[in-house]
């Protein structure tokens, strides 16, 4: 156990756990929302991530993006990679909801066939861009690690005098770039005339159809959101880690359904607080033991605050808590 | 006739709450449905509203089969039910609740005069505008399900037990309140235990035992029924 190291970096093991932690968040709204309105956990949603990650990956190779370019081509090709990333994300989760859980809705399937499906459609996912995709044309498709071009270098921005924080240019947009999606979700779900019809059927399904709410509309509207939040998270990922795998989807969504989970699953804002608890959370572990005590650490943290806490920091509900 | 649900089955599983019934409603009528707990009066509303897909039989409005049409497009049409246990969203305010009622409409203007009417016919709302609907009392969470219902501009509105648990007193103002409606020109089709208050309100009325419709005639014709006033009113 060393303390010592976690005391010294305080400041740095904090800022790597809230970079780690708005990533699991992003993906979080994902399970969170689709769970707000169909109490269903979406279990293809990893794959969603990871289906992103790849678009981000073929935007470079297709404009032939590498790192060493001018700012200019870095912003271009940055954006372009996130548009690609959003839409395939959203694109991949509308399709496993039309495709796979529309069909039972519509035959009044119990909850288990839905949990099963989503299994499911995970390891189709996974398996294409680890099996047949590579069979079709060859690498980057495959079972192995793949590097994504470092297209933004990191460079120190600024220095918080006195600590001796670098604060990097990645850092900055991993953080603020989640925080600002967050916010713009929330506001859209609270503010607009469609997020009112998301949240009422998150609380009454009947009635809102009663309102004249199209439910289906309103159930693709959130897979298209969750979607494209880990289109976000999955370009986000490729400027933190310069790779992507066919299985990358599984850790990550591990950890962002129990951000979800932590924070109080059907609450966004819940999202957010508990994945950055669990980025921090494990950051902090692996510096006092090491790496592998990361995920053990943060389940006991999971536990001991469901003791607790049982719907989760800010407990159950999309939006607005249940009076 | 506004409304026509002809010879409609409905059914829960293997179990039949509603065995072929018929039902009509003209326009600027008040209809009520009275029947004891369990007799199939809110199967026949979830039926009409398209909340539950029915087995067999029919329901035509304004002219239109709308058999096959969910309730959010019933709703379009201006059918429109306001549900039993009030049925409000209890995690938004009376304000959030209201505009929930005109989800479905883009006439600004006409939507701020509805709210001038509801909040007309129900002050007590204006009062409470801002506050989390879960946290009101009964009786307001009732008018504020039927504020909102109104809020949709129907032609024909549906209420499920609008009475249900309130006091003597409020169930009075209730009823008040839904003859201005009717008088204000909005079709009216409701469901009561309270056969009394319901019967003295309406034109006509239909009396539901066990998924069968077994009377009907005119609110007075009804009141003054020997077998209905035993059954249904207390008095031999």
């Amino acid at each position: 156990m060393d303390f010592d190291a976690l005391i010294n970096g305080l400041d740095r093991h904090t800022l790597d756990g809230i970079t780690r932690g708005s990533i699991y968040a992003l993906v979080a709204l994902g399970y969170t929302m689709v769970y707000g309105v169909m109490k269903l956990i979406n279990f293809a949603h990893s794959e969603v991530f990871m289906v992103g990650t790849w678009a981000t990956l073929g935007t470079y190779t297709l404009i032939g993006a590498s790192s060493g370019m001018g700012v200019g081509m870095i912003i271009g090709a940055t954006v372009l990679a996130l548009l690609a990333a959003m839409l395939a994300s959203a694109g991949t989760a509308l399709a496993v909801e039309r495709i796979a859980y529309r069909p039972l809705r519509k035959k009044g399937a119990p909850p288990l066939i839905f949990l099963i499906t989503g299994i499911g459609c995970s390891m189709v996912l996974v398996e294409t861009f680890g099996q047949v995709l590579k069979v079709f044309f060859g690498p980057p498709f495959g079972r192995v690690l793949v590097n994504v071009p470092a297209v933004l270098p990191t460079k120190v921005v600024f220095t918080i005098p006195g600590i001796d924080l670098a604060i990097t240019n990645t850092r900055i947009i991993i953080i603020f770039g989640a925080i600002a999606m967050m916010v713009a979700l929330d506001f859209f779900v609270n503010k607009s005339r469609l997020g009112r019809g998301v949240r009422a059927v998150a609380q009454d399904p009947d009635t809102a159809s009663l309102m004249g709410v199209n439910q289906d509309r309103v159930i693709m509207l959130v897979f298209v959101l969750g979607g494209a939040m880990a289109g976000v998270a999955a370009l986000l990922f490729t400027i933190q880690y310069d790779s992507t795998k066919f299985d990358i989807g599984f850790i990550i969504g591990v950890k962002a359904f129990t951000a979800a989970v932590l924070g109080g699953i059907g609450n966004l804002r819940g999202a957010l607080i508990g994945g950055l608890v669990l980025g921090v959370v494990e950051v902090y572990a692996s510096t006092v033991w090491d790496s592998s005590w990361a995920d053990v650490t943060a389940f006991v943290v999971l536990v001991l605050v469901l003791m607790f806490r049982p719907t989760g920091l800010l407990g159950e509900s999309l939006g607005k808590a249940r009076a | 006739m506004l409304l026509e649900l002809n010879d409609a089955v409905l059914n829960y599983g293997k179990i039949q709450a509603l065995h072929g019934i018929s039902v009509e409603v003209a326009e600027g009528e008040v209809v009520s449905l009275i029947g004891a707990n369990g007799a199939g009066k809110t199967s026949t509303m979830r039926a009409l509203s398209g909340v539950r897909g029915l087995a067999a039989g029919s329901v035509v409005f304004d002219g239109e089969d709308v058999t096959k049409l969910r309730a959010d497009q019933r709703l379009r049409k201006g059918l429109v039910l306001c549900p039993e246990g009030r049925g409000i969203f209890p995690g938004m305010t009376v304000t959030e609740n209201l505009n929930m009622g005109a989800y479905t409409r883009k006439d600004k203007a006409a939507i701020e005069e509805d709210y001038d009417r509801v909040f007309g016919l129900f002050p007590r709302l204006l009062e409470r505008k801002k506050q989390v609907a879960g946290t009101m009392s009964g009786g307001e969470q009732q008018m504020l399900a039927i504020g909102r219902a109104l809020m949709s501009r129907p032609k024909l509105l549906m209420l499920d037990e609008p009475s249900m648990g309130l006091a003597p007193m409020l169930i009075q103002q209730i009823f008040d309140i839904i003859t201005e409606i009717s008088q204000q020109g909005t079709t009216i089709l409701v469901v009561e235990q309270n056969a009394k208050q319901a019967l003295s309100r309406s034109d006509r009325a239909y009396v539901l035992e066990t998924g069968r419709i077994v009377k009907t005639g005119t609110g007075s014709e009804l009141l003054d029924d020997p077998s209905v006033r035993e059954a249904y009113l207390g008095v031999a």
